[in-house]
């Protein structure tokens, strides 16, 4: 684990905004973030997120490496507006898990898109 | 708490609601069970909305040592995170600033009582209504911002007194309560499906929870058992269950959008049912008459309809003339909107419009164009052909209704006409269509928030419900801004009654 966030820091410091990885075959059948390779190299992968190997996760993996909503900065210039922000919003700022917008395994269309049909993608 | 063990005999049916058809089955009825609690909580809250965020933070200031709110989605706030932030509250600072000095709870209970056609509890709506200012209170200390100097008259109320947050959304009042609540010491879980109550008797002594789970997959996640003194339903309605909505009124229209989160699906308040809990009005669903059909959700069609319904009309595609009185309320509204249909049965969406050049930079309005649920048509010939309405027949009854805004007086359907304006083009149209919006019914309580057993009209033992999850409050018709004040207010009710209890 120390070792995938050592990796991910570098990662982060080289490209200055984060954004969704795409989506790539990782493993195997498993499709996975292509920002995310380095983790499907180790032995037990799956942990890293899915910690009790259950068919279970949150986001504790995610804001482990990635700081949390408040902290990640996004390109701003890719909002379609000033309000379309997902990582400031109105309805939930911090009182929101990463995964409610964001899959690793598969496209998501973000939460926010049940209402607001014209503002955001599948990622 | 891990490895506690309680011998009991239990009797905890399987659990139910619109996807309970997946779910593997559930502890058996009647079964001597071994139940191995996972964790122990002094009170749990179900739901995460206005009462939900409420009820913690007050039981947590009442002194009650360890709370639990449990949501199953991924965000907490349920539909109230994604209201409108609109929020009745009578007495409230910028309504006394306005002048307006003979408003009270009884004046607001009036209203609502009116609006429920002889089906509301003026009992419960009165205990609510007299925590209007604390709930506005709560807010404003937890850091929830209002528009300055908005306080406004809404449908079906004899005053202006209803407030609204500064984003236009109650996401606004649960996303600083949410922080009050876990810096108060709330613990606050999110992806906690509660599966199934646990009962001694008709007694609840804790719930079964589906911990990691993961929205909408019910073979996400894992079982838990946490044992608990009293629990708090804070669950909401069911207007997003569609097989629900349609056994309880079959009149809902297939054609119908829901303005609601994706949570809103009621299992527990179905589970609560099948253990003894009464339910009252559960066919009263209420529709909203300012849906739009080009949105999702709820969208801005609410706040760009507040301009239509005051200083513009609403037309009818078929023949284009106006159809209702604009300004009453949203029964009397989706009654005559959903009458609109083509031959074929399909909906004839009906066209609402106002001047645009007395809104050119308002943000409802601006807006509205930018995320195309409402258009700018430069002449009436322009928005008779984007609609396929009659052009003269449009011209016609846009004439007539502009006599009658001279005249101040509706000859028609006898609106109010004091805020109607001589209509010119350009135009902002958007078209119209009811959502399935909220539950007046839900589970029975008293006026304390006990929940009402069926078998003996009696509280059922340490089961408490506040918010939209309760039935029988408002009887017909929810008046709008009052879901708000009800959710915040539950909590302060629901609060002393616990501490009440738990001296008994
Ligand atoms: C789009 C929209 C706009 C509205 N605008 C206004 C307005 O401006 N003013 C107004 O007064 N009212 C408005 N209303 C109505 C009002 O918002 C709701 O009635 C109110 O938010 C209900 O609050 P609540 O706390 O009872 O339930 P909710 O806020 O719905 O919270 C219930 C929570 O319980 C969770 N839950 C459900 N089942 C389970 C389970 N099995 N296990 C764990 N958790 C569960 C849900 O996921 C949800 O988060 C609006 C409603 C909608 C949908």
């Amino acid at each position: 684990m120390k070792t995938f966030i050592a990796a991910l820091t570098l990662l982060i410091s080289i490209s200055s905004t984060v954004y969704a990885g795409d989506l790539i075959t990782a493993k195997g059948k498993t499709l996975g973030r292509d920002n995310h390779s380095f983790i499907y190299e180790e032995k037990d992968a799956c942990k890293t997120c899915h910690v009790n190997a259950k068919k279970n996760t949150n986001d504790a993996a995610c804001v482990e490496c990635h700081g949390t909503i408040s902290t990640i900065d996004i390109d701003t210039s890719r909002l379609v507006n000033a309000h379309a922000n997902p990582h400031k919003s109105v309805h939930y700022g911090e009182a929101i898990s990463c995964i409610a917008c964001h899959a690793e395994h598969k496209v998501k269309a973000p939460l926010c898109s049940e209402c607001h049909r014209t503002w955001f993608k599948e990622m | 708490m891990q490895g506690r063990r309680n011998f009991l005999k239990l009797s905890a049916g399987a659990a139910v609601g619109s996807l309970a058809a997946t779910l593997p089955s559930t502890v058996q009825a009647n079964t001597c069970h071994e139940i191995n609690w996972d964790e122990t909580f002094d009170v749990i809250i179900i739901g995460s909305g206005f009462a939900g965020l409420s009820a913690a933070i007050n039981l947590k200031r009442s002194g009650i040592k360890s709370v639990l709110v449990l949501e199953k989605m991924m965000q907490f706030g349920g539909n109230s995170a994604i209201n409108g932030g609109w929020f009745a509250v009578p007495k409230n600072p910028i309504q006394l600033s306005q002048g307006i000095l003979d408003d009270s709870p009884e004046e607001l209970v009036n209203d609502q009582v009116t609006a429920g056609r002889g089906m509301a509890s003026k009992e419960h709506l009165q205990a609510i209504a007299n925590h209007a200012l604390d709930s506005y209170h709560l807010c404003v200390d937890s850091g929830v911002k209002f528009r300055e100097g908005f306080n406004m008259l809404v449908g079906g109320h004899n005053k202006a007194r209803a407030i609204r947050t500064v984003d236009g959304t109650g996401g606004e009042i649960t996303r600083n309560l949410y922080q009050v609540a876990k810096n108060e010491g709330g613990d606050l879980r999110l992806q906690q499906y509660v599966e199934d109550f646990v009962m001694d008797g008709n007694r609840i002594i804790g719930l079964k929870v589906r911990s990691g789970f993961r929205y909408p997959n019910l073979s996400t996640g894992e079982i838990t058992h946490i044992k608990t003194n009293k629990v708090v339903i804070a669950t909401g309605g069911f207007a997003m269950n569609k097989q629900l909505c349609n056994l309880l009124d079959p009149s809902i229209d297939p054609t119908m959008d829901c303005t609601n989160a994706k949570g809103a699906t009621g299992e527990v308040t179905l589970t609560a049912m099948s253990h003894g809990a009464m339910p009252v009005h559960m066919n009263m669903i209420q529709t909203g008459h300012w849906g739009s059909p080009d949105e999702g959700g709820f969208g801005w069609s609410n706040a760009l309809l507040s301009i239509t319904f005051h200083e513009g009309m609403i037309a009818s595609v078929l023949d284009g003339n106006r159809f209702m009185n604009e300004r009453l309320d949203r029964k009397y509204c989706s009654d005559r909107i959903l009458a609109q249909r083509n031959p074929d049965n399909t909906p004839a969406y009906p066209i609402a419009f106002f001047n645009y050049n007395d809104y050119p930079n308002d943000d409802r309005v601006v807006r509205a164009l930018r995320d195309e649920m409402a258009w700018k048509v430069d002449s009436i010939e322009e928005l008779a052909a984007k609609f396929d309405v009659d052009a003269s027949a449009l011209k016609a009854s846009i004439t007539l209704h502009n006599k009658h805004v001279e005249n101040r007086e509706d000859p028609l359907f006898g609106r109010l006409m004091d805020t109607a304006k001589h209509l010119t083009p350009p135009f902002v149209v958007s078209r119209i269509w009811p959502k399935v919006h909220y539950c007046m019914g839900g589970l029975k309580t008293d006026v304390d928030g006990r929940v009402i057993g069926s078998k003996n009209l009696a509280p059922l033992p340490n089961l408490y419900a506040i918010g939209e999850a309760t039935g029988g409050v408002h009887g017909v018709n929810r008046l709008s801004s009052c879901a708000c004040l009800e959710g915040l207010a539950g909590g302060f009710i629901v609060s002393k009654t616990i501490n009440t209890d738990m001296e008994v």
